[in-house]
């Protein structure tokens, strides 16, 4: 799966653009604590099959929780959410979920391992790789989206395979299975290629001069 | 060059991550223009000899233009640009700076031949190439700088993933869709590319969530 701290990362940017006035340490931690929470399914691949990338990687948790926030904030005049936690708890709600998407599976599901997005209901992992150029030769190429493409699944997208035949590697879980291996080697991927360490270096140093600039005014 | 519309969605992001009271849509132009005016580069290849990602990609003019902002805005004793502009130029202008360099040069830093880093006072391009893992079997592994110790001389040489100077490195672009140093009889093939591989187009998708976010969302706690 993509690195842990880069999904760290996008979510401290999401959190610096998206919170507002809720912009403070613990949100920007609560924030940055949704984004790498789908990481945590390489820990269930030890006892559930091939849970990494799958079992927080599928669409339907987040989408349930999209579904009782929207439910609970915006339809209806009392909020729950508003009455404990205020416009702050709303807000930092809002992109929680958000992170959960964009930074938690979005690294997976643009990355090599994919993320398998209707898991349980159907089991295939998803990836979007590919390009969109325009040429003088050959006209419109696009690859992205494929169209009765070979394997098992049932999106237009790629598919690296399932559950049984795609085994992620993790330092969790080394080689992907159920079981502890204790002996195995262990690999902690922090940026895999030198865009995710672009992608870092801009987190850490947007949140520097946030919170720097914070220290200034106070 | 990873597309100029890459560039632009991550700039998107850090924009809204960085404008806090003066994001709005005078100011994203702004830092648009700021994106696009380095690849203005392109068309100088016909002139001077590797000039695309030299002449606009180098941390070298960021870093005076950062110095510059800084003596007029915080030493001298009255400031031009805050003069003519006003205090919320002046973060915009800060915010360019950073967008500039994250946005724009690292990016293309990652990307084929690198950038020109320290033109013009060397003429070398760099690459940003690697990765960095913890192993249980190797402890920190990092790929992106190369130390190799001579073990006869101890004579240290870092590699920093160079890949030539103007005389040696061109980077393909729609102005020059080959290095003019190939003859060939093929017919030119101009690309402009929007997103080669999955992770631009996730860049892109990044800039445009966090515009359509920030557009959705309610302004503040005032406002309800």
């Amino acid at each position: 799966m993509a690195p842990t701290l880069v999904a760290a990362a996008v979510g401290a940017l999401l959190a610096a653009a998206l919170l507002g006035a809720a912009f403070d340490r613990r949100s920007v931690a609560t924030v940055v604590a949704a984004a790498v929470a789908p990481d945590l399914d390489a820990v269930a691949s030890l006892v559930v099959p091939g849970a990494t990338n799958a079992l927080f990687h599928a669409l339907w948790l987040p989408l349930l929780a999209l579904s009782a926030l929207y439910w609970d904030t915006a339809v209806g005049s009392d909020s729950r959410i508003r009455a404990r936690f205020g416009w702050r708890g709303v807000r930092v709600a809002w992109v929680a979920l958000a992170a959960v998407l964009v930074a938690g599976i979005g690294p997976d599901l643009f990355g090599s391992a994919g993320a398998n997005l209707l898991y349980p209901l159907h089991d295939a992992y998803y990836r979007i790789d590919g390009r969109l150029v325009f040429s003088t030769q050959e006209g419109i190429v696009q690859t992205f989206v494929a169209l009765g493409a070979e394997g098992p699944g049932i999106l237009p997208l790629a598919s690296p395979g399932t559950t049984e035949s795609h085994a992620i590697s993790t330092f969790v879980n080394p080689d992907g299975r159920p079981g502890l291996a204790l002996g195995a080697d262990r690999e902690l991927s922090l940026v895999r290629n030198a865009w995710q360490l672009v992608v870092v270096a801009a987190a850490v140093a947007t949140l520097g001069v946030r919170f720097g600039r914070r220290g200034v005014t106070e | 060059m990873p597309s100029t519309v890459v560039h632009a969605g991550f700039a998107l992001l850090l924009a809204a991550a960085l404008l806090r009271d003066h994001y709005d849509r005078r100011a994203l132009a702004a830092l648009l223009v700021v994106v696009v005016v380095p690849e203005v580069d392109s068309f100088l290849g016909p002139i001077m000899p590797g000039a695309h990602r030299t002449v606009g990609h180098n941390l070298v003019f960021p870093a005076v233009g950062a110095l510059l902002l800084y003596y007029d805005t915080r030493i001298r004793d009255g400031s031009l640009v805050r003069d003519r502009l006003s205090e919320r130029w002046v973060a915009i202008a800060w915010v360019a700076v950073f967008v500039h360099v994250f946005a724009h040069i690292a990016l293309d830093w990652t990307h084929l031949d690198g950038v020109n880093l320290l033109w013009p006072l060397r003429d070398e391009f760099l690459a940003l190439d690697g990765e960095i893992l913890l192993s249980t079997a190797d402890g920190f592994v990092q790929t992106f700088v190369d130390v190799r110790i001579d073990p006869e001389t101890g004579a240290r040489s870092v590699d920093a993933g160079t890949t030539g100077s103007t005389e040696t490195v061109h980077v393909n672009n729609p102005i020059q869709p080959r290095d003019p140093a190939d003859i060939t009889e093929e017919p030119v093939d101009r690309r402009f590319p929007v997103a080669n591989g999955g992770w631009r187009l996730y860049l892109i998708g990044l800039g445009i969530f966090a515009l359509a976010a920030r557009r959705i969302q309610g302004a503040g706690p005032e406002s309800e």
